[in-house]
């Protein structure tokens, strides 16, 4: 008590009270700064001792096959290479390079792989062309035939929390030393000598930057530069120096030197790929110059540190004279602070800045990849896909989802411009669609499009999206006719007669009245005909004659998975469901009757190249192929023939069958097409169910022939190959009759053996001399009462 | 005179009807649609005018109705149709003693060995179909190797490129099976069945394997269905053989 005796004596009690209150204040303060500062060591700690860097699962299309005897067109395969990485060789070809030797030669050395369960190494191949057909293939080192080779898949996506930081971590020892010393001449010259925070060093830097009239040197060291990198943002405030300097003393009291630069130097941000953050020297090295670290140049190593202060101003896929420039200031540097000796100054300076093409990963697919989040997150917790380093790879064709990415963006607009009413109304009033891509005999989703624009609509309108498909589900009503024929016990074929006359049709005490289109009836027609003009009435007698339990039997058979209810418009599509089920229905019928499982994600591998995950292709037999290749044959007619020859009239001439759909009210419009190859479903419509006013012939054919022209261009004619037991015979299609020569009309129809029709057409009877028996059957059977 | 015109009323009678058979032939004249050519050359764009321009159709002719219905569809959820049934152990009647020495029968000839995926590629074969039994060639040496899941990625790749290559399906259902996915083998093997067609040696092979799907399944009555069909087509399958063996000596153990 007696050190507070002056205390005492203080004549003044405010006086006395505000001392009182500073040395509370500064207990306190002192208190709460020790309390910060142990805080922040957390934070410090952890980040170092833990997991340092998110490791961003990455998304790869599907891989491309080539074989001999393929078409594949030049252009195709220069684009692929391109989007690829692929460069034009210069000299000697080298690993990732490719040229066009001759007009029918094309050499390619191909890029290391880590496949799931085995490791690709990059051969040299030559690839001869005739024409647009692949006629060999050769290995250019061993001289030996090769029938067939997979061009690796492209990364499409990353999943990531909110930055994609691609990052290749290194240690200290695997980064060339004059990498290290020139970061360090640049950027922190006295690295060794400060403790975290460097005064010295702000005051050059200030004097650095008044002198050059400009802001040329940072007065930040490395160790601040590493925590701003780590845990901070980049805005310039006090507290946030403050807080950067702290835990920069605090890492350099708990860290050596050495932890702290291999950390920098696998942390600090050195360029953007599109949506890919490139982070890291190694990554670096790999993405300016496609090496790796151990084979940087001087020149090459300049460069680099130079990239550090602002790595979009001198990258060089940016400018290749400010990337020059700012090499040139490292170089010298480099000299004054002896790193390197004249001689190699001189050498780095000649060096050349080759300009190259950067190819962006742009986080294609958006709706294709929410759809495989939802896919993954079955077996997948969020932060395992953001950080663990997962590789996932999927059947899509990138090629495939542009197309059909540019067919719904390019005919929706189009759309609109035809008819303006169809214009944006409002924010929720807006022209939507949606296209599907599957391949028929494995399931493989090969492009999604959910909707127009993913930017301003996520929904995704392929799986989430449930919508009545109207005429779409009139194939299943006639597939279930061809299989179970009618209750009565009547056989149907496809020139069957039907009556497409106005009825009613009484179902458990309600009665319903089909409509045709635009209230026009065909009185009887054939099964077939019925199918091309999409008759409504005619549809429903059909059904009503098979009984709707077994046409909705066959539509779950096929794939429907949305409840179907057992009520009569359901025939004509009443009930909702999804384009993903559509086309998986439908790609039962292409694939010869086998139903497969849509697949999106193939194999899904760890950073170690463990295999977490394969999904194989999962087949069943669901309906015979007989009946399935009879109903492509009546459904090649709809296209042909039918309500979506528009798809011929705007080029598309290749073997392929379908169906249109138009709802009531013209609410939606559909179409699903399909070569045995390659199956698309379209839709067209409104989200808040608002009329569309067109019919799937007018709003969706023309975006599906636009896209499935570009998908099918350049590859091989194939068509529906007929399965034994199926006979083809020519029909009159207004009598069902077998065709005579003075039929003005004849089509070819498909009919199980045993089913086809036995007599002539009776509307354009044979003569006296094609056909003496039938015509005296003719002549002679009215005698007898016949 | 009337003999006369019996001379002249005979030719003119057959000169009518000639024409008329003519008119027939050359087309509708009084329809005015121009005849068909021979060619029978179909309009593209083609899509008949409204029935009204038509008269009515007459009423379709009864066809006759056909002795036994075509098969429409297999019924897939049916126990698949056994053989007639054989005599099983515990089932057979005591035996009469036999009167004389039953005929020695001759053995059945065994099927030429088709097992060649390469040697079915010709300068004629289609380039899809080539490359498809290539890698289903390689599928299989993987799978003999014993690497199944590698053999399995290689032999999707068949089908994705062919899908009517029976082999790559039939390969496919071999790697399930190696995998203990016995119901996704029998599934390939259905869908593998039909593009066999009547190819002893191949079928004998589907059958058998799908008599080891349904043994590991323990369905013993399948299996030695399927076992007795694989040897039908081909008696010297020794999968088959060893397998209705197996199940013949066990007395068929387990459900049935």
């Amino acid at each position: 008590m007696k050190k507070f005796r002056w205390l005492k004596k203080l004549r003044l009690p405010s006086l006395k009270i505000i001392f009182l209150s500073l040395i509370v204040f500064l207990v306190l303060f002192g208190a709460l700064g020790a309390w910060y500062v142990n805080y922040l060591e957390g934070i410090v700690t952890a980040k170092f001792e833990g997991s340092k860097w998110p490791h961003p699962s990455k998304i790869y299309s599907d891989t491309a096959l080539l074989y001999v005897g393929m078409n594949l067109r030049r252009e195709d395969l220069s684009e692929k290479l391109r989007r690829l990485g692929y460069r034009e060789a210069r000299g000697q070809l080298n690993k990732g390079e490719y040229r066009f030797a001759k007009a029918d030669t094309v050499e390619i050395y191909l890029h290391d792989f880590a496949y799931p369960m085995e490791m690709f190494k990059g051969i040299p191949i030559r690839i001869g062309f005739q024409g647009v057909a692949v006629t060999r293939m050769e290995n250019l080192a061993t001289g030996e035939d090769v029938f067939s080779l997979e061009l690796e898949p492209e990364l499409i996506a990353g999943l990531y929390d909110r930055v994609w930081q691609e990052r290749r971590v290194v240690t200290l020892a695997q980064v060339p030393p004059l990498l290290v010393r020139a970061v360090l001449a640049i950027e922190d010259e006295r690295f060794y000598r400060h403790r975290g925070i460097d005064p010295i060093g702000v005051l050059r830097a200030i004097w650095t930057n008044l002198r050059s009239g400009g802001v040329v040197q940072g007065g930040s060291t490395l160790t601040q530069q590493l925590m701003k990198n780590f845990f901070l943002t980049d805005e310039r405030t006090l507290h946030r120096k403050l807080k950067e300097a702290i835990m920069a003393l605090i890492t350099e009291r708990k860290y050596s030197k050495e932890e702290i630069l291999e950390n920098y130097l696998n942390q600090i941000y050195l360029g953007q790929r599109g949506s890919q953050g490139i982070f890291g020297v190694s990554q670096a090295t790999e993405f300016y110059f496609a090496k790796e670290l151990s084979q940087l140049s001087t020149g090459e190593i300049a460069l680099m540190a130079g990239l550090i202060r602002a790595p979009g101003r001198y990258s060089p896929y940016r400018s290749v004279e400010a990337a020059r420039q700012r090499r040139n200031v490292v170089l010298g540097k480099m000299l004054e602070e002896k790193l390197i000796s004249r001689r190699q100054y001189d050498a780095a300076l000649k060096e050349v800045i080759v300009r190259r093409e950067l190819i962006k990963v742009t986080n294609d697919a958006p709706y294709y990849v929410d759809y495989l989040r939802r896919e993954l997150a079955e077996n997948y917790k969020q932060e395992q896909l953001t950080k663990e380093g997962l590789v996932i790879f999927t059947s899509l064709d990138l090629a495939m989802q542009r197309m059909a990415e540019k067919s719904l963006a390019d005919g929706l607009k189009k759309l609109e411009e035809t008819y303006p009413y169809l214009k944006k109304r409002g924010e929720d009033d807006n022209l939507e669609g949606s296209i599907i891509v599957l391949k028929p005999q494995t399931g493989e989703i090969k492009a999604m499009v959910g909707g127009r624009e993913y930017g301003k609509s996520q929904f995704n309108r392929i799986f989430q999206s449930r919508r009545q498909p109207g005429s779409v589900f009139k194939p299943f009503v006639y597939l279930a006719a061809l299989m179970y024929g009618g209750d009565n016990g009547k056989r149907f074929t496809p020139a069957t007669m039907v009556d497409d006359s106005q009825f009613t049709w009484d179902y458990e005490g309600q009665s319903w009245q089909p409509a045709n289109y635009r209230g026009e009836y065909f009185g009887t027609v054939t099964l077939q005909t019925a199918l091309e003009r999409s008759l409504n009435s005619a549809t429903a007698r059909v059904a009503r004659d098979v009984g709707i339990r077994h046409v909705r039997d066959i539509a779950y058979r096929l794939g429907i998975q949305s409840p179907l209810p057992v009520v009569p418009s359901v025939a004509l599509g009443a009930a909702e469901v999804t384009p993903l089920e559509v086309s998986v229905a439908f790609a039962a019928l292409a694939n010869g009757g086998v139903r497969t499982q849509p697949i999106a994600v193939k194999q899904v591998i760890d950073q170690e190249a463990r295999v977490l995950e394969k999904r194989d292709i999962q087949v069943e037999k669901v309906i015979t192929p007989q009946l399935a290749f009879l109903m492509n044959y009546m459904m090649k007619g709809v296209l042909d023939r039918g309500t979506a020859r528009a798809a011929r009239q705007l080029g598309f001439t290749r073997p392929a069958a379908g169906k249109t759909g138009t709802t009531n009210d013209t609410k939606d419009a559909w179409f699903v097409g399909y070569t045995p190859e390659l199956l698309a479903v379209v839709w067209v419509g409104f989200d808040n169910g608002t009329k569309l006013g067109l019919s799937g012939a007018q709003a969706a054919v023309p975006i599906w022939t636009d896209f499935m022209k570009k998908a099918t261009a350049g590859t091989a004619v194939t068509d529906f190959a007929a399965p034994p037991g199926v006979k083809l015979m020519d029909i009159d299609p207004l009598s069902g009759g077998r065709a005579t020569p003075n039929c003005p009309t004849v089509i070819q129809e498909a009919f199980l053996d045993g089913e086809e029709p036995t007599g002539y057409c009776p509307l354009h009877p044979y003569g006296l001399l094609s056909a003496p028996a039938d015509f005296i059957n003719r002549m002679v059977a009215p005698l007898f009462g016949r | 005179m009337g003999r006369r015109i019996d001379h002249l009323l005979l030719p003119a009678a057959a000169l009518l009807a000639a024409l008329g058979a003519a008119s027939c032939e050359t087309g509708s004249i009084y329809r005015g649609i121009p005849p068909r050519s021979s060619s029978r050359e179909r309009p593209p764009d083609y899509y008949p005018p409204p029935r009204e321009e038509y008269p009515p159709p007459p009423q379709p002719q009864a066809r006759a109705p056909l002795e036994r219905p075509p098969l429409r569809e297999e019924d897939l959820n049916e126990p698949r149709p056994s053989p007639p049934a054989t005599p099983r152990r515990g089932d057979i009647p005591p035996a009469s003693p036999p009167t004389s020495a039953p005929p020695t029968p001759m053995p059945a000839p065994a099927v030429p060995d088709d097992s060649s995926l390469l040697a079915k590629i010709t300068p004629s074969t289609p380039p899809q179909r080539a490359v498809s039994l290539r890698l289903t060639e390689e599928g299989r040496k993987l799978l003999e190797a014993g690497d199944h899941s590698r053999a399995l990625s290689r032999l999707e790749k068949t089908i994705a490129v062919d899908s009517t290559n029976p082999y790559g399906y039939y390969y496919l259902a071999k790697a399930h099976f190696a995998l203990g996915r016995h119901q996704e083998s029998l599934r390939f093997l259905d869908v593998a069945e039909p593009l066999f067609g009547n190819n002893p040696y191949w079928l004998a092979e589907l059958y058998a394997l799908r008599g080891e799907d349904y043994r590991a399944l323990g369905s013993y009555s399948r299996a030695e269905s399927s076992y007795s069909e694989a040897l039908r087509f081909n008696p010297g399958n020794r999968t088959a053989a060893d397998g209705l063996e197996r199940i013949q000596g066990e007395g068929g153990a387990g459900p049935r």
